[in-house]
């Protein structure tokens, strides 16, 4: 029995082929267990392709994926700032509710990152009813030193949205800010620290 | 985006690099599992912004383990995993934020399912890489039949790859032919 060839069957699943040569492809299915596992193998091979556009993430989110290699290449220069990534030690989002405790709308979220001897901490509240985050924070370094005056700067998607300083005690504020996904950074003498994904959306 | 001199690396080459500094090598690796790492929550039937927060989560996990995925060569498995993880993470952080009293002990995770995107996203996996495995044309083909959002006409698809309109319903059998027998030398049919 003469087999339908890939190029046929892959014109018939499309469309492709005249009336005369599907009711031939038709007849040699309904005969042939071989052509038919072909034909379905074909079609799982063709749906898992067109299905795979679909998990294409949006290009902004690629981009801020490859954007965050960017702090690890700045070389330590003479005057200029270095950035340090901070690893993220704690987050209450990665915590477990207690058993039995409710509480209406979502808990403040806090987190604490760690880039060499400094701390930073930082609490973000979600405000529902305005769609907007508190997010406040303080700079601390595992000797007693207190981090004041010490530029702060909000980004997303690459622009500085929000500047402030630290104060006497390396406490900052931001009040209100939209809800964003945003790059937290932390000018200090010895470097820039900056924050990744300090706002996920759902604190 | 200019990763495309590291296309034909490995990962441990990629991972290698990575940790030498070079930013292309990790743009290499973003671009080559962007779509991995995204399909495991959509297939939670995440909302975009959650899918956002995992693929955010899982690239930062990512740069952060890069110096213990340096000997590894199945860097996919890690970040289904890891993804996976994260998905299951979010999945109960919310259940358990959204339930009441009566459903406090219910399971958030039916563990099926899981196991069942765990193994789909693994097989979506290897059809893209066995596609990469494919000669330049073939690759270039199937891309424009099956990625393109445009759907590309025939008559298109001979004109951008400089044949006739003719050869194309031939070539693309080809190409699918050894795009299976890659995929049946991997264990997937």
């Amino acid at each position: 029995m003469q087999h339908i060839n890939t190029e046929d069957l892959v014109d018939y699943m499309d469309g492709r082929v005249s009336a005369e040569k599907t009711l031939e492809v038709e007849d040699h299915l309904s005969r042939c267990k071989d052509c038919v596992e072909l034909k379905s193998e074909l079609e799982l091979l063709v749906l898992r392709l067109q299905e795979d556009t679909t998990f294409e993430p949006p290009a902004e989110l690629v981009q801020w994926g490859v954007s965050l290699f960017q702090p690890l290449l700045q070389p330590s220069t003479g005057g200029k700032l270095r950035k340090l990534i901070a690893s993220l030690v704690f987050d209450t989002f990665d915590q477990p509710l207690l058993g039995g405790v409710r509480r209406v709308g979502a808990p403040p979220r806090q987190l604490l990152f760690r880039a060499g001897d400094v701390d930073v901490d930082v609490k973000i509240e979600s405000m529902e009813a305005n769609d907007r985050i508190t997010l406040v924070g303080q700079v601390l370094s595992t000797t007693a030193k207190f981090f004041d005056n010490t530029p702060v700067k909000l980004e997303s998607h690459g622009i500085v949205r929000y500047r402030t300083m630290t104060n006497l005690v390396g406490e900052f504020s931001f009040d209100e800010v939209p809800k964003d996904t945003y790059h937290l950074s932390v000018d200090l003498p010895e470097g820039q620290i900056t924050l990744f994904c300090v706002h996920r959306g759902n604190s | 985006m200019s990763a495309t001199k590291y296309k034909s690396f490995g990962d441990p080459e990629l991972i290698s690099l990575c940790l030498k500094g070079d930013p292309q090598a990790w743009e290499t690796l973003i671009l080559r599992y962007r779509r991995l790492i995204y399909s495991i929550p959509v297939r939670f039937s995440f909302s975009a912004a959650d899918c956002s927060d995992v693929f955010q989560a899982v690239c930062l996990r990512l740069i952060e383990h890069l110096g213990e995925l340096k000997d590894d060569t199945k860097v996919s498995s890690w970040l289904i995993t890891t993804t996976t993880r994260q998905c299951i993470h979010v999945r109960t952080q919310k259940h358990r934020e959204n339930s009441t009293d009566d459903e406090f002990d219910e399971p958030a995770d039916p563990g099926h399912s899981v196991e069942e995107i765990r193994i789909q996203s693994q097989e979506q996996q290897r059809v893209r890489e066995a596609v990469d495995q494919l000669s330049d044309r073939c690759k270039q083909l199937v891309e424009m039949l099956y990625f393109d959002h445009r759907n590309p006409s025939y008559e298109v698809i001979a004109q951008t790859m400089h044949m006739p309109v003719a050869s194309v319903g031939p070539t693309r059998a080809r190409c699918l032919e050894k795009l299976r027998t890659v995929l049946r030398r991997q264990g997937i049919h």
